[in-house]
């Protein structure tokens, strides 16, 4: 509970910094478009995160479909750091006898490369 | 009444947390495979219980399709020809240790030989007889052995698996196959019961996945991708290595460790027609 009001004054506090200053804002978004383009690489590379081996995800091909599609994850994780917690792995967040693997407790991706994917992810 | 592990996970589905607290299973064999056949089966309700031996072809009817019209000219023939010459060859030696009748050979295996206290599968009966008799063991996997092996499972085909557990060492056997099958291992955090049971039917990419209820009903396999025939153990090594768990570090192909969890598999299609050797992709 704690917790999620931290997130939330954080986010706000995000927000305002960000209207307050839009020319930082734009050369976040150039950064952010980077991110997503090397996160979408990783997502679906089969040696990488291979996501597309469980989730439909819009842009790839051949998708299987043993995890929910991953779409509109903004609305499903109003708080971002929930979602790169749930793929990195973050045990109270498992599902049990669920095939998603922990990318990051089982050091299957990097941090570095887990923040992309989440970029990626988070901007479907 | 308890329930087993892989129907705990079923009722409980997408809600439980996990604890990562698998204890090693002690469940009654039977009443688990009966479990395990009701809720493959309930999976899909027109699938009649003899076609699992089809594995995955069972879920999808173009796949299935494909697979009929390979076996119209099957690319396992020479094999199992091949198979009848190394029987010939060293016919003396095979028949003192399995009798002269090819067609009730691969019935009796894998058996829980409570002399012994382990699971013997008929593929390591084969080397341990070539052995005894001085001749040199056949390499794990493909080969001669799978090559021999398929003769033996033509030869008898349209019998029924039938695996017995009537004793304590046999049900050990049959539940450490079986934490072998339901426990996560390896970097991906899978199990085999992941793919082969929960989620039987659904589609890992573009691959079906089938149950485990008919898994070692057509060994060996003719695969299209290896493009030649190998044992069961060879596909375990595979399907291990998409999990990235090293096979080496449960003993690898034919170790007391791949032994039950081939005995675990093959207790849970009894009842299915031997139907090997057959093709896959
Ligand atoms: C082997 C299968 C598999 C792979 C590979 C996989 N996932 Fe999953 N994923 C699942 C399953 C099954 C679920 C649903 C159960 C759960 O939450 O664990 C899931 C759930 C999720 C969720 C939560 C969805 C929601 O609605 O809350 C996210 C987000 C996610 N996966 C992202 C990813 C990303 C990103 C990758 C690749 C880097 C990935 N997954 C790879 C199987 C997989
Ligand atoms: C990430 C998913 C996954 C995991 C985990 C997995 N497999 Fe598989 N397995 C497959 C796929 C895909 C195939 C090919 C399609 C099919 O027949 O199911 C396959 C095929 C097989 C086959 C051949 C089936 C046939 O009809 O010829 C056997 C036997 C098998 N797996 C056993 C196992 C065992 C034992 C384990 C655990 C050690 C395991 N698998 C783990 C995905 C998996």
């Amino acid at each position: 509970m704690k917790n999620k009001m931290i997130h939330a004054l954080a986010a706000t506090a995000v927000a305002a910094t960000m209207l307050g200053a839009p020319m930082a804002s734009q050369a976040a978004s150039a950064d952010e478009a980077k991110m997503i383009a090397e996160g979408k690489k990783i997502a679906f590379s089969r040696s990488k995160g291979n996501c597309l081996a469980c989730h439909m995800i819009k842009g790839g091909s051949l998708p299987g479909n043993i995890g929910p599609a991953l779409i509109a994850m903004k609305l499903r994780y109003p708080d971002k750091q929930k979602l790169r917690d749930k793929i990195w792995g973050k045990p109270e967040l498992e599902v049990k006898y669920s095939m998603m693997p922990p990318f990051g407790r089982h050091a299957i991706l990097s941090e570095d490369q887990i923040d992309k994917v989440v970029e990626f992810i988070y901007s479907l | 009444m308890k329930k087993t592990l892989l129907i705990t996970a079923l009722s409980a589905g997408a809600l439980a947390v996990a604890t990562h607290a698998y204890a090693g299973s002690n469940v009654d064999p039977e009443k688990d495979r009966k479990q395990f056949v009701e809720f493959i089966m309930a999976k899909a309700p027109k699938v009649p219980f003899e076609d699992y031996r089809l594995g995955a072809y069972v879920y999808n009817a173009d796949k299935k399709a494909q697979y009929e019209a390979v076996n119209e000219f099957p690319p396992y023939l020479d094999a199992i020809d091949a198979g009848e010459e190394l029987w010939t060859k060293d016919k003396a030696v095979y028949e003192k240790c399995f009798g002269s009748d090819v067609s009730k050979i691969r019935p009796k295996y894998p058996y829980f030989d409570d002399k012994r206290g382990e699971v013997v599968t008929l593929e390591l009966a084969i080397n341990e007889c070539r052995k005894n008799a001085g001749l040199k063991p056949f390499k794990w996997g493909t080969g001669n052995i799978a090559r021999l092996s398929a003769y033996l499972a033509y030869n008898a085909r349209g019998q029924k698996i039938n695996v017995k557990i009537d004793s304590e060492g046999a049900k050990k056997a049959y539940n450490a196959g079986r934490d072998l099958f339901t426990k996560p291992h390896g970097q991906l955090n899978l199990s085999c019961a992941k793919c082969h049971a929960y989620n039987a039917g659904r589609r890992a990419r573009a691959n079906i996945l089938s149950p485990a209820l008919g898994h070692v009903t057509h060994f060996p396999v003719w695969r299209a991708k290896w493009n030649h025939l190998g044992t069961i153990e060879k596909r375990y090594v595979g399907c291990m290595k998409n999990m990235r768990w090293d096979p080496k570090t449960v003993g690898g192909m034919q170790s007391k460790a791949f032994r039950n969890l081939e005995f675990f598999e093959a207790y849970l299609s009894n009842g299915l027609e031997i139907d090997g050797p057959d093709y896959r992709e």
